[in-house]
């Protein structure tokens, strides 16, 4: 592990000279020169076309080096039946050329990341070749800096959560509506609990809706008439009347406004536009945003079902931060190891309270020991804090 | 060295700056892309879904039902074959044909779709089929659960059209697929499918610059789609043999347009 790293930490450094010097020299010729000198220093290589020929029973060669970026591969099927050729990163297939007929070649232009990948060669019972891609200047710039595109699976697959996420809070509403329709306490009671783990999972993001947030979780201690004041609507003021007055009587316009916010909530996530820097900013806002008032204060005033609900925030406080982790991980191991310590270790101090006080209210816990509870979520706002700068985006 | 390199490659570049830039990605993909994982999370429920009623009938030992519950169950397979292919053991154990064995059908390891249809079709019956039914279940199933754990690479998404295409001049057109069955036109409505839904999906980011582009790849698609309905026959099609040779001409034309006009779309949009 250290070696790499200390390669690493070597490359900046060794670049920055000749950098300077060239834009020096370019600035002389024209006064865009140095833009274009800043942005090309670190151009991709192009290899030249590797030619990979596929018999009965091997490839030919069976291992193959190429620098970092894209190459060009023609595979040659001189075996006596159609093949597929890929190239796999363990299981996954980074890239393939699908039915090659005998006597054919075949292309593939593909972009590769440094890494050891194996190489499909013929029937799926013949051993498989070896494909090593080195680092180049261009793959070390990107390491540290990643392109925008890098960053649209990630931004796409927390869209996705949202969307589902949302959709089950909608669902989940509409069950605690019919429950509390149909005068069922227990029934209630069961709904409201899984209607906010649904919460908890969006609250990242959703907490920034202001509208919404207002009507569907605003607690009575922000009121100025407390649990009377007209604004006590949403989640609490049912839960208020499950747990508190014990009856599902008169919740039923609450309810039903709760479902139809939760419906309109999904709508808005779905048109949101999230930039790169949203996924670990949000999070650290909401994380720093627990610490600071919920953990302690408790949230679940009359449900005391607060572990539960803080463990499902933590749930949803991983999965942006979770999408970003394989270019953190590229870019700085150590960040991103400082990021899955603090996120277990949050998640272990959960799990503690919540075997230990099984029947304890969250209420009831000591002040220091829920002050221990927020200190660790603010070590993991600050961990998380170090994504976009590790990025190179701040 | 190193300095010459980078000031070459510097001054190179100055002089070609006049040029046009390649298309750069951005992040008007993030919605095509979220929106495509949520039909092929639909379709993968579907294929887990129609594949426990298949195998049951395969394990049943009721070859009739089998048989026409193969090719439906197919379809949504068909319809998501860029990302379901990028898992390569999956992919092998669920569509990999004799040709990716050894002594071909005779071999044991030939397992999932295509080793349950050489069995129905060929021998006409379930016999030895259990075990590959119950696998091919559980190999669907983490389908599901790799496919709901994974970040789709938007090059996949956007290049799954010509994909999609290039299998059904490959694989369809040919009669190669089901060879034993002859209901290539289901897997071939199913890869249809799926590449004008990733058409479709990242039109709004290019009906203004490429409506050219558009309208002749919208064309091909409405040729492949007419003749594929005049083969419909109840919910499905007929064997692939009941095709003319005169429609599998216009359809091999329509469907390597496509490939090739689809293999640009990466480029578009800057995913090259």
């Amino acid at each position: 592990m250290s070696s790499p790293e200390s390669q690493r930490a070597d490359g900046p450094s060794r670049l920055i000279v000749p950098a300077v010097v060239c834009a020096g020299l370019l600035a002389v010729a024209g006064g865009v020169a140095f833009y274009y000198a800043s942005q090309t220093a670190n151009r991709p290589v192009e290899a030249g076309i590797v030619t990979v020929t596929v018999g009965d029973k091997a490839c030919d060669p069976m291992a193959i080096t190429v620098p970092a970026g894209r190459s060009v591969f023609e595979i040659r099927n001189i075996s006596n039946r159609p093949i597929e050729w890929e190239i796999l990163d363990g299981v996954m297939v980074l890239d393939e050329r699908e039915n090659i007929a005998p006597g054919f070649k075949s292309q593939l232009a593909t972009r590769l990341k440094p890494g050891v990948y194996d190489i499909t060669c013929g029937l799926l019972s013949n051993p498989r070749g070896q494909l090593t891609v080195t680092a180049s200047a261009h793959s070390e710039a990107e390491r540290a800096r990643p392109p925008l595109k890098a960053f649209i699976g990630p931004l796409s697959e927390y869209k996705v959560y949202l969307t589902l996420q949302s959709g089950e809070l909608a669902r989940r509403t509409a069950s605690l509506a019919a429950a509390i329709d149909a005068g069922d306490l227990e029934a209630a009671r069961a709904a409201y609990a899984e209607a906010r783990l649904s919460y908890r999972h969006i609250e990242t993001v959703s907490g920034r809706i202001a509208d919404l947030e207002n009507v569907i979780d605003p607690v009575a201690a922000y009121l100025a008439g407390r649990e009377n004041d007209p604004g006590f609507v949403g989640f609490h003021r049912i839960e208020y009347g499950l747990w508190g007055t014990g009856g599902t009587d008169g919740l039923k316009p609450v309810a039903n406004k709760l479902a139809a916010d939760a419906s309109a909530l999904k709508s808005r996530l779905r048109a949101l536009k999230l930039e790169p820097v949203d996924l670990a900013g949000s999070a650290v806002r909401e994380a720093q945003r627990l610490a600071d008032g919920p953990i302690i204060s408790g949230e679940g005033l009359y449900s005391g079902n607060d572990l539960a609900e803080f463990a499902a925030a933590v749930d949803g406080l991983e999965k942006p931060v979770s999408l970003m982790m394989p270019l953190v991980g590229e870019a700085s191991p150590t960040t991103a190891k400082s990021i899955a310590d603090a996120f277990a270790a949050t998640r272990a101090k959960i799990a503690r309270f919540a075997a230990a006080d099984a029947r304890k209210r969250y209420a009831d816990l000591p002040a220091d020991e829920r002050k221990a509870l927020a200190a660790s979520f603010t070590t993991l706002a600050q961990a998380i804090s170090k994504v976009n700068a590790t990025l190179g985006m701040e | 060295m190193r300095f010459h390199g980078l000031c070459g490659a510097a001054a190179l570049t100055l002089a070609l700056s006049s040029g046009a830039f390649a298309q750069q990605a951005n992040l008007d993909l993030v919605e095509p892309v979220a929106e495509y994982k949520l039909y092929v999370s639909e379709q993968v429920s579907k294929l887990v879904m129609d594949t426990t009623a298949f195998t049951a009938a395969v394990k049943a030992g009721d070859v009739a039902k089998a048989k026409a519950l193969f090719a439906p169950t197919r379809l949504s397979y068909e319809a998501i074959e860029p990302i379901a292919e990028l898992f390569s053991d999956l992919d092998a154990a669920i569509d990999s044909r004799a040709d990716d064995y050894e002594n071909g059908e005779a071999n044991p390891e030939f397992p999932g779709f295509h080793r349950i249809e050489y069995g129905l079709w060929e021998k006409n019956s379930t016999d030895g089929l259990a075990p590959v039914a119950d696998k091919l279940l559980a190999d669907v199933k983490e389908l599901d659960s790799r496919i709901a754990a994974l970040t789709f690479p938007p090059e996949k998404v956007v290049g799954g059209a010509a994909v999609l295409m290039e299998e059904v001049a490959a694989t369809k057109i040919s009669g190669e697929e089901d060879r034993y069955s002859h209901t290539d036109l289901w897997d071939f409505r199913g890869n249809f499918d799926g590449a004008r839904k990733i058409v479709d999906l990242v039109r709004p980011l290019i009906a203004k610059k490429e409506a050219k582009f558009l309208k002749t790849v919208d064309a091909n698609f409405a040729q492949v789609d007419g003749i594929l309905s005049k083969y419909k026959k109840g919910d499905g099609y007929v064997t692939y043999d009941k095709l003319t040779e005169a429609d599998r001409k216009v359809l091999a034309t329509a469907v390597n347009t496509l490939a090739e006009d689809l293999s640009t779309l990466r480029g578009k949009l800057g995913l090259d």
